[in-house]
């Protein structure tokens, strides 16, 4: 067959290794200078790596529940994407070693003294926040695991039965992916402000890495598609879905974001308005409205007509935007924990994005030398090529 | 879409290769024939039950709100609830009709119209109780913001007149939405019709004849109409959260309350377009085209909404332990442990517990376990914004103002008045147009469509 199995280039590796070891250069750079100004810097590339993951692994899933078809021929690419959630497992040491430069609430003496904090101590608590975090990313792995051997078994004995089991997988998993997310959420990043909470939170993060993982589903196959990886049937109408899905996620993703800031806005009680008001002073504000605009507003606009979600070159423009407007979106979340007063930028924030870029290459490289990069033995496959809006 | 063993061919939406001219039939037989015993019984006891609300209303009217239960503690009562509960109804015919339509979720065709009728009465029936509930409704008018002599004017930092807007322009594009999608049955209809019905049909028909540019023009106001009702599937029911969450009560004030709030208003809406219909399918012989797939389908999106809002309840209520504020602890355990435990257990069971039964597929395809859990779901959903609004309110923070709400026998029959214009709206739309959009289930019956398929 015409999609069979061509390697990709060796530049690929390359690139992804080039990234990977400058970024790490300047990562252990940043932490020999400032640990921890690096520790915060750290947390938001496993956050974002973290939404490339788990979004993915969620992306799976809803096509086989939801019956989707148009999406199979770049379920792999999703799949190759997942496959940063073992990897997780190593990326996530880094945090709990330097989790009492995060958290503050891991000082007893910090907790000592505040009433509020000790009230939270049940949940708030090393012990329980490791085991957590543990049990999530099993969780995430195991089904990471099955879910893809399923697809990939299929690839060689092409039989309906894998895609039964992996819709039964997908229906399980969905609640669990929710759930988790949310602890995860909760645990690494709204507790970096103890005495702020919000209920929406969960949701807040699920909508970013859905836009998140959308956007490098949509990056990643149209490079595939420009350098003829992918099938010659894929067509306008496939990545126009992609580019509607991006432009509705970033939707809700605003429409989360205004929820929250509206209701505590209004309400103005200081148990949560103490955290909107750290980021509308001093540079935050200048971030706040970054956020604002380069988040939800310009891709708004952009993405709003048909002919951009149909032109590969704007697309592919517009995913790397997205995929941008996360990591800032992140740092929006995280950093004012390491400063309240001041948004901190330097070359210290820049070597954690390259890394982070570069263990995706690195891992999506690895993964396609390997399998296939269409699902070739799914039943779904020949009605995916087919679809047309 | 749904599959078959070997998932390579889609299974049809209409099943049974019904020829055009006996759907034609099968979906003006309610229209074209005089109505049954079965209608006329039906009828019968839904206007029954708007009588009784008649009354009830004429009563309010005359002695005043004194007449409902509400009390100096308990503000807001089965007014406010009934609105909630009725503009959640209303909220399943737009997400059919837009974001599953945007979807290209062709299923949505057997059920889109119904769906959009229900919405229009739901939110007819919803808009009534604030109107009352203002205790003056003939000074409704002041709700519209205009320049007057006296210079009165709204407050527009009140999410109460945001609402005024919000379900204004809703039903505004529902019923612009359901009118275009009319047009083409409507002149089919025309086309069967003779005497006096000929005419009406006629002038309604605005004049289709089914050309070519009819249809170009009809398709591209139809995906304008979808794309503008999207945003407001979201907004209506955000905005009638916001009359809560704004506030700084424990209990109402919770931020994930828009998102849930829109989850449970589709989760209602399907529950009651459900039940409605797997009565509708049954007396009407519609079970080939509104098929056991189609309900399957509204089950899982049931069972998917169901789950949204119960995660929503168990994040409340981590939250309010999280937060460490004392008062937002008490009203949680007071809701679940309180002198209304039994309220909030009804709505979680009913809205949480019992929909998991849908992940069975036997179940899902059981027509009466799943009536009996659609039901459920729309007296869980009353009881959620019961909830809601009574037990925040009844214990507030002055203990010696702590007070029972006891329902009157106005709210009761109000209540049961509200269901009963609904129904007869519902009877009489079914008597009056087709209630499945005709055009639309042809085109997706099987072979209907030019095909791309099958190129090797």
């Amino acid at each position: 067959m015409e999609f069979h199995n061509k390697a990709l280039p060796g530049k690929v590796s390359r690139i992804g290794f080039g990234l990977l070891i400058t970024g790490l250069i300047l990562m252990v750079a940043a932490f020999a200078l400032d640990y921890r100004r690096a520790m915060f810097d750290y947390l938001t590339m496993f956050m974002w790596l973290l939404s490339l993951g788990l979004g993915s692994l969620g992306l799976i899933a809803l096509e086989y529940i939801s019956g989707a078809t148009w999406s199979t021929p770049f379920r792999r690419v999703s799949e190759f994407l997942a496959s940063l959630l073992p990897v997780m497992f190593l990326l996530v040491i880094p945090v709990v070693v330097g989790m009492k430069e995060l958290f503050v609430w891991t000082d007893p003496q910090v907790v000592k003294s505040d009433a509020v904090l000790q009230g939270k101590e049940p949940y708030l608590n090393t012990t329980f926040f490791i085991a957590r975090a543990a049990i999530c990313l099993l969780i995430w792995v195991v089904f990471y695991f099955f879910l893809v051997r399923n697809s990939q078994k299929q690839d060689s004995e092409s039989i309906p039965q894998y895609t039964k089991s992996n819709i039964r997988l997908s229906a399980i998993f969905t609640p669990i992916f929710m759930v988790t997310l949310t602890i995860i959420a909760i645990d690494f990043m709204m507790s970096l402000f103890p005495h702020w909470y919000s209920t929406i939170y969960g949701v807040y993060y699920f909508s970013g890495t859905l836009v998140a993982a959308y956007s490098a589903l949509t990056l990643i196959s149209v490079l595939l598609k420009e350098g003829n990886y992918l099938s010659s049937r894929i067509n306008n109408d496939h990545f126009y879905s992609m580019g509607m899905l991006m432009f509705a996620f970033n939707i809700f993703w605003a429409y989360i974001a205004f929820s929250q800031l509206l209701l505590q806005w209004y309400a103005d009680i200081p148990e949560e308005t103490f955290w909107y008001i750290i980021i509308w002073e001093h540079s935050w504000k200048v971030v706040s409205i970054a956020l604002f605009l380069v988040h939800f507003a310009i891709p708004f606009l952009v993405l709003m007509p048909r002919s951009v979600k149909t032109n590969l070159k704007k697309l592919k423009f517009m995913a790397i935007w997205m995929l941008v407007a996360h990591y800032l979106d992140l740092y929006w979340l995280i950093m004012p924990a390491y400063d309240h007063h001041s948004a901190v930028f330097g070359w210290q924030e820049i070597g954690f994005p390259l890394f982070a870029v570069g263990v995706v290459v690195v891992i999506f490289k690895m993964k396609a030398r390997k399998t296939n990069i269409i699902p070739v033995g799914d039943p779904k496959l020949e009605s995916g090529f087919n679809f047309h809006l | 879409m749904s599959f078959d063993s070997t998932y390579t061919r889609e299974l049809p939406l209409v099943p049974e290769r019904s020829s055009f001219k006996e759907i034609d039939d099968v979906i003006f037989r309610p229209v074209e024939e005089a109505p049954t015993r079965k209608w006329f019984i039906a009828i019968t006891i839904s206007s029954l039950a708007l009588m009784i609300g008649a009354v009830a209303l004429a009563n309010t009217f005359y002695f005043g709100i004194g007449t409902w239960g509400n009390n100096s503690t308990v503000g807001w009562g089965f007014g406010i609830v009934n609105f909630v509960f009725w503009i959640g109804i209303g909220h399943a015919g737009t997400l059919i009709s837009a974001i599953l339509y945007l979807f290209r979720q062709r299923w949505r065709t057997g059920i889109a119209r119904f769906a959009e009728a229900m919405t229009i009465f739901a939110v007819i029936t919803a808009g009534i109780f604030p109107v009352i509930h203002t205790g003056r409704p003939w000074l409704a008018a002041y709700l519209i913001p205009y320049p007057n002599q006296n210079s009165i004017w709204v407050n527009f930092n009140s999410p109460l007149l945001w609402d005024v807007f919000a379900v204004s322009t809703y039903f505004t594009i529902s019923f612009v939405f359901w009118s275009v999608g009319l047009i083409p049955d409507i002149a089919a209809m025309r086309d069967r019709a003779s005497g006096i019905k000929k005419r009406i049909y006629t002038v309604l028909s605005l004049g289709w004849r089914n050309s070519n540019r009819h249809w170009q023009h009809y398709e591209r106001a139809y995906l304008i109409l979808a794309g503008l009702s999207t945003p407001l599937v979201l907004s209506v029911h955000t905005i009638v959260s916001f009359d809560f969450a704004v506030a700084i009560l424990p209990g109402w004030h919770t931020t994930i309350f828009p998102p849930y709030f829109v989850a449970g208003a589709i989760f209602s809406g399907f529950g009651m377009v459900a039940t409605v219909l797997i009565i509708l399918r049954k007396v009407y012989d519609m079970e080939h085209i509104i098929t056991l797939d189609h309900l399957e389908k509204m089950c899982k999106i049931l069972l998917a909404t169901g789950s949204m809002v119960g995660y929503a309840y168990c994040m409340e209520f981590f939250m309010a332990w999280y937060s460490g504020y004392i008062f937002e602890q008490f009203v949680f355990i007071n809701r679940a442990f309180g002198p209304y435990a039994w309220a909030y257990w009804t709505m979680f069971s009913c809205n949480v517990i019992f929909p998991q039964l849908f992940w069975f597929k036997k179940i899902r395809r059981n027509i009466p376990i799943m009536m009996l859990l659609v039901i459920l779901v729309n007296v869980g959903m009353w009881f959620e914004r019961f909830v809601i609004v009574v037990t925040s309110l009844h214990r507030d923070f002055l203990p010696s103002s702590w007070a029972m709400f006891y329902p009157t026998w106005t709210d009761l029959a109000l209540l049961l008045g509200s269901f009963g214009f609904f129904f007869t709206c519902v009877l009489l739309f079914v008597k009056v147009l087709p209630s499945i959009s005709l055009a639309e289930l042809k085109a997706v019956t099987e072979n209907a469509q030019p095909t791309h398929k099958h190129h090797h």
